[in-house]
């Protein structure tokens, strides 16, 4: 099981791997430590989504699939 | 084992500094206002700032700053002399009737010791304290924090010079600041 | 015209054809609850000062009534303020005092607000309300009316309260006596960082009369004034000016507003102030000149103690200071406690100001910590059977007031006492009291608003 991630500790640029099939790129974080605001990068399920943003909640990240050079 | 003569010297100067800050405890609880004046140095500076709910990752914005913001107290000697003046008067209301009152001190670490531990003239020292103050009948205040310290030596008496007092509480759950910390 | 609110309080326990109010107003706890409606949702309250929240996302966590309040500016520039509150299940959306954020998260569930207020994060959207749920109708409760008079910002939950300046009436020129800059000018003031706020044993009208012009309880004074801590060394405060002065007491019945003012004869000299410090003396007495020149007339003109119904206290003068009595059930007050200077002020008059502030007002401050005891054993003393059988006499120079009062050519608005003679009048008491009786019989503010 992946381990639970901090999202306070999330940075522009980290890239996710999210429910529904999709990836998002972090765009900003309110370090509130429950969303973060990020953009698709992939969306299997939906792929009208790609490159929109939105703000993803902590319990839908699946796992952090690269740390930004940040 | 031999025990190092430095070790012995702090421990010295230690004990020193503790019965110290008892005998100014004991000072202020017996309400020997004036006594406790001369254990202050002419440029005493004595402050305690206020406490903000902040946010983690924002910690430096906790405490208001020395000498740009609101403090609850904010003393020189003049100011500190005013307000031993204004129990003195017998009719400052708020600590007439006298409080009775309890300064707690313990916790006490000596941090820094100038010019030596062997020869200290000046001393930074942390402490906690708790005071427990009760007036007219039933009105009760215990407030607990640190102390952050300055002591110098003046004329082989040991004074206070820097008082900085942390006080953890946010909003004050005291009605009032009559007396010292 | 409206009509006269009567009723239980009105001519009943404020009777004001007698002078005396009952001590029932200070020490129930069911008069407290129905205050709480009555008043607290109703007139408009003390917030912050924009100084507080210069940038987008900034935000300061205020109060109305027993109620937190977020004050924030949202990203576009406008102000905000909202109940402290999560519209799912309540929780505090926001526990620190101050800072700058672009939400407002609550850790129960997650639901997020931005700083308009909308709320724009809910958990499992798509998932769990299969995006039913309308987020236009659960953003944060935000505040009926909100403004900004001179960089004080007031809010209202009552959408039928008369706006803020007409909510101030004629009292405008005299609250200005707070928020203009020491020369008279709209130059800006900022507030010094840290808001005092701490808790007192008694109910919020009694600091509440207390500032609107106790002008009787010097007395309790007496011992700051003999150690002085006057910013000249002497007294607690200055006094050349208002020793040349006419010493007046200005109400505002229909309002509920009223303050302590001082009145220079024309051509009196600047008083020499702040003698401890001459780089403070020179700032303040340019100043002065200043203010004349720009006020006229009116600059002979000061302000003292007063208060905004109903429960905004000022301080214009010696120290410049607004407080605000937040009620915390009937027998507890927490304060609020806010100081000024001028944002353009050198570093060494804002440092002089500000130590001189903690000194005289707050619970270190020589002089409120006097009142203080006064009103929690005032209160405590009242709460009992047989005490409450016996009303406070406020009787003191009824029958003196006067309109269309003129001074030196100055015509001073409202109902006013010349206390030069008379030394201590409770016209501002009674004022404030007739007030806070209106608002605790009238069922709207068709019935408050008397002046339309």
């Amino acid at each position: 099981m992946a381990e639970v991630v901090n999202v306070r500790l999330l940075k522009a640029g980290d890239k996710l791997k999210i429910s529904h099939e999709a990836t998002v790129v972090v765009v900003s974080n309110p370090l509130d430590g429950v969303w973060i605001f990020a953009r698709y990068l992939s969306s299997l399920e939906d792929p009208s989504l790609e490159g929109t943003e939105d703000m993803i909640f902590a319990q839908d990240i699946i796992e952090v699939l690269e740390i930004s050079g940040n | 084992m031999a025990v190092s003569e430095s070790r012995i010297d702090h421990l010295l100067l230690k004990d020193e500094i503790e019965q110290f800050l008892y005998q100014e405890a004991e000072l202020l609880d017996e309400r020997q206002f004036e006594d406790w004046l001369d254990l202050l140095t002419e440029d005493i500076r004595y402050w305690m700032p206020m406490r903000r709910n902040v946010k983690f990752g924002e910690l430096d914005r906790e405490f208001t700053r020395e000498g740009q913001d609101i403090n609850w107290f904010d003393e020189g000697k003049d100011t500190l002399v005013r307000r031993v003046n204004q129990i003195l008067t017998g009719v400052h209301w708020a600590e007439e009737p006298l409080s009775r009152i309890c300064h707690s001190v313990s916790n006490v670490q000596v941090l820094k010791a100038t010019p030596s531990v062997s020869q200290a003239t000046e001393v930074n020292v942390k402490c906690r304290f708790m005071i427990y103050r009760n007036r007219v009948q039933t009105e009760t205040d215990i407030l607990v924090g640190k102390r952050e310290e300055v002591l110098r030596s003046v004329d082989g008496q040991w004074k206070i010079a820097q008082r900085k007092i942390i006080l953890d509480q946010n909003v004050l759950l005291a009605k009032n600041l009559t007396f010292f910390f | 015209m409206a009509t006269k609110t009567k009723g239980r309080f009105v001519d009943g326990l404020v009777d004001l054809k007698s002078g005396q109010i009952s001590r029932e107003i200070f020490v129930n706890e069911e008069i407290y609850a129905e205050e709480q409606e009555q008043v607290f949702t109703r007139a408009w309250l003390f917030i912050g000062h924009e100084s507080q929240v210069p940038k987008p996302g900034d935000y300061f966590v205020s109060g109305m009534g027993e109620e937190s309040v977020i004050l924030c500016r949202g990203r576009d520039g406008a102000l905000h303020v909202f109940l402290n509150s999560c519209r799912h299940r309540g929780m505090k959306v926001c526990r620190y005092d101050e800072g700058n954020t672009p939400v407002f998260t609550c850790p129960y569930h997650g639901w997020s607000y931005a700083t308009d207020g909308k709320l724009v994060g809910v958990p499992f959207f798509k998932d769990a309300y299969h995006e039913k749920l309308d987020k236009s109708k659960w953003g944060l409760v935000e505040v009926a009316q909100m403004e900004v008079y001179k960089g004080s910002i007031w809010a209202t939950w009552d959408p039928a309260a008369p706006p803020f300046t007409e909510y101030l009436g004629d009292f405008k020129m005299f609250f200005d006596l707070t928020l203009e800059a020491w020369n008279g000018t709209d130059e800006p003031l900022e507030v010094i960082g840290g808001v005092q706020k701490w808790l007192i044993p008694c109910n919020w009208k009694f600091p509440a009369e207390n500032f609107s012009g106790d002008s009787y309880h010097n007395i309790s004074h007496r011992s700051v004034d003999m150690v002085g801590i006057g910013p000249s060394g002497t007294g607690r405060r200055d006094t050349q000016e208002r020793a040349d002065s006419h010493r007046l007491q200005v109400a505002f019945p229909d309002r509920g507003h009223q303050t302590g003012i001082y009145v220079l004869p024309g051509g009196s000299p600047t008083a020499a102030s702040y003698q401890q410090s001459p780089e403070v003396a020179d700032y303040f007495r340019e100043a002065e000149e200043k203010r004349r020149a720009v006020k006229g007339e009116w600059g002979r003109v000061t302000g003292s103690p007063g208060e905004i119904f109903p429960n905004t206290a000022l301080h214009p003068r010696q120290p410049r200071s607004i407080a605000v009595w937040h009620p915390r059930g009937a027998h507890q007050t927490e304060v609020w406690r806010w100081y000024f200077v001028d944002a353009g002020a050198p570093d060494a008059v804002k440092d002089f100001l500000r130590q001189y502030y903690i000194r005289y007002s707050g619970p270190g401050g020589l002089t409120e910590q006097d009142d203080m005891e006064n009103w929690n054993y005032a209160h405590s003393a009242s709460r009992g059977t047989i005490a409450r059988r016996h009303p406070y006499s406020y009787e003191q120079g009824m029958g003196s007031e006067q309109t269309n009062f003129e001074l030196d050519g100055l015509k001073i608005p409202g109902t006013v006492m010349d206390l030069t003679e008379a030394r201590s009048s409770e016209q501002n008491l009674r004022n404030f009291y007739k007030r806070w009786a209106e608002f605790m019989d009238a069922p709207n503010w068709n019935e408050l608003a008397g002046w339309r």
